[in-house]
């Protein structure tokens, strides 16, 4: 017997981020204000960094280089994806340093949690077989249960974390029972070995293999947040800690949807015929439940929770068409949605911890007078994800729309446009809110009064400077610019996006 | 014996584990019926596994094993949190997040 090759180096991002969660885990026990404040965070900004740093370094075009045979292999596609996570991971960080939850679930174990996630993330995304597949999704979603019940005094965050516990495991357990399924089908759990199978031995069309495959995709399905799917999104985006929120709503969808392609597009890509209209289909039902959903929304995290599943039914078309171009279109949407994501979450984590209103619409009324530097890059997000033109999200758009009619997947292009046109009802709201709402406001009448507007008094919530919360508002503003920088010049991310599709073998 | 009731009984198992998740309000039950429906799935492995005659199915199903042992944890964990906090012990009651 000969024990798997290991090859180090392109196995360093993610012994990187999993030694950095337990070295911050270690550091944790020296209870100094110091090392609980700037060491910690340092080290686990430093881990992302280490790791970012080699998947940059290791980046290759087209060539898969195997990291455990037979279970783990990076490509383009890995890396690509792990880079997004990492980005992800850096921006809750920042979001996370001021923030009360980090202190009260204990920042050693708040920081360890963030970063295995992240490893489960990059594991995920580097999958060759089955058995990394789930262990991968696990490492992913269990971390993410705790960090959701982090604040441990508010009653909301522990109801929003047994929530997801039991909704996520439901999912995890129907994509194990699809696996099996798929494994019994095919007598392999490789990636490699199942495509080799499905194109000799079983038939596309195998009854077992197609359930296994239809429970597979409900499981990833429940992580992804698509409809039907998606009842547990704004309950638990909205119970979450923000910070929290913000990284569940980047990385895992960037995670499921870079395992979704890998599982749809390599390894079970002579399916597509099966297995194509029935995405298709969830894919409508995604982009209208999400976009009607959103309508009406007063909280501002529930609202974005309701934009992400509409988003994910976008992205599902770009995984549908089972083409290059539809991945490619994928990633460089993935990209695009997790700045606008993060700025918006950015500007609702800032202005939650001034507003008596909390993450309600109502926080951010006359944020444009009160501090624009909060109150553009809100803008921006909201423009972006509803696909205005000069915002990378638009770019993101195109890149679908362009990807199903090519894919001869026309219907989905419509929905895609149907949907952006709902989505305007709510993105533009908030903007009105910021940017239109009346500067009086009104004293409610009282007994002997009639009620009266008045103009408020002048220096209202002085708080809400930007420069009380600097790291905060750099977040925001820094992937405000970046999605402007996107929408004017794509081509360097369009060039990453077609490296990323290249590592997909199967297509032509 | 064909594997074939093997198969047939996880399913059952699985499909008891996805009502009870369904219809049970004490989180500790549905806890038991996560766990039922992730056994579901390993005996559909190790049944698999058993009829191509390659030992994938069986690790496949040890590392599941594991994995599930730690959800359980994490759910038991939030569940004691909860009753330190005199928080209702009852999904139905656990409603301050209204979808």
């Amino acid at each position: 017997m000969k024990a798997p090759t290991i090859d180090y180096l392109a196995f360093a991002p993610i012994l990187a981020t999993l030694g950095g969660s337990l070295l911050v885990i270690a550091f944790a026990l020296a209870r100094a204000s110091f090392v609980q404040r700037v060491v910690l965070p340092g080290l686990a900004l430093v881990s992302i960094a280490v790791a970012a740093a080699f998947a940059v370094i290791t980046w290759e075009t087209g060539d898969q280089t195997t990291i455990i045979e037979g279970a783990l292999a990076v490509d383009a596609l890995a890396l690509g994806f792990s880079l997004l996570v990492y980005a992800a991971g850096i921006g809750a960080i920042a979001l996370s340093l001021r923030s009360e939850i980090a202190r009260d679930a204990g920042r050693g174990e708040y920081y360890a949690l963030l970063l295995a996630s992240i490893t489960g993330m990059t594991i995920l995304v580097a999958a060759e077989n089955l058995v990394t597949l789930f262990v991968g999704f696990e490492l992913l979603s269990i971390p993410l249960y705790v960090m959701c019940a982090a604040a441990v005094r508010d009653e909301r965050s522990l109801e929003s974390g047994l929530k997801y516990l039991i909704v996520g495991s439901v999912g995890s357990a129907t994509l194990l029972y699809g696996l099996a399924m798929i494994y019994g089908a095919t007598g392999s759990t490789d990636f490699a070995g199942i495509s080799a199978a499905i194109g000799t031995g079983v038939d596309a069309t195998d009854p077992l293999l197609l359930s296994g495959i239809a429970l597979a995709i409900t499981g990833l399905a429940f992580k992804a947040s698509v409809a039907p799917f998606h009842q547990w999104t704004p309950d638990v985006y909205e119970g979450a800690p923000t910070p929290v929120t913000a990284f569940m709503a980047v990385a895992t969808k960037i995670a499921a949807f870079g395992v979704i392609l890998r599982l749809f597009d390599d390894a079970l890509l002579s399916t597509q015929l099966q297995w194509g209209p029935a995405l298709a289909a969830l894919c409508w039902v995604t982009i209208i439940v999400g976009n009607v959903g959103a309508i009406g929304q007063s909280s501002l995290k529930r609202m974005l929770a309701w934009s992400g599943v509409a988003q994910a039914g976008y992205l599902l078309a770009g995984i549908v068409v089972g083409t290059r171009l539809g991945a490619e279109a994928v990633f460089f949407y993935l990209a695009v949605y997790l700045l606008m994501n993060i700025a918006a979450f950015a500007v609702v984590i800032a202005r939650e911890r001034v507003s008596e209103h909390g993450d309600g619409l109502r926080s951010l009324e006359r944020l444009g007078e009160a501090s624009p530097w909060l109150a553009w890059p809100m803008t921006i997000a909201m423009l972006g994800l509803a696909g205005f033109p000069l915002t990378a999200g638009f770019f993101g758009k195109f890149q679908l729309i362009n990807a199903t009619v090519s894919g001869s997947y026309e219907s989905l292009a419509i929905a895609i446009v149907i949907g952006s046109m709902i989505s305007l009802a709510y993105y533009l709201r908030v903007i009105a809110v910021m940017w239109m709402s009346p500067r009086e406001i009104e004293i409610p009448a009282a007994p002997g009064r009639a009620s009266r507007k008045v103009r408020p008094a002048e220096g209202w919530s002085p708080e809400a400077g930007a420069a009380a919360q600097p790291e905060v508002t750099a977040v925001a503003v820094l992937c405000a610019v970046l999605v402007l920088a996107i929408g004017i010049f794509p081509d360097p991310l369009f060039d990453v996006a077609r490296d990323v599709g290249s590592s997909l073998a199967g297509f032509l | 014996m064909s594997i074939t009731w093997f198969v047939v009984l996880s399913a059952v198992l699985f499909a008891i584990g996805l009502f009870g998740v369904m219809t049970r309000r004490s989180p500790l039950v549905i806890l038991l019926c996560l766990e039922l429906m992730l056994n579901a799935g390993n005996l559909a492995l190790i049944a698999f596994a058993r009829g191509h005659g390659n030992a994938d199915g069986q690790v496949f199903a040890l590392i599941v094993m594991v994995v599930a042992a730690c959800e359980v944890v994490v759910g038991l964990g939030l569940i004691v949190a909860m009753y330190r906090r005199r928080m209702p012990i009852d999904a139905d009651a656990a409603s301050e997040l209204r979808g």
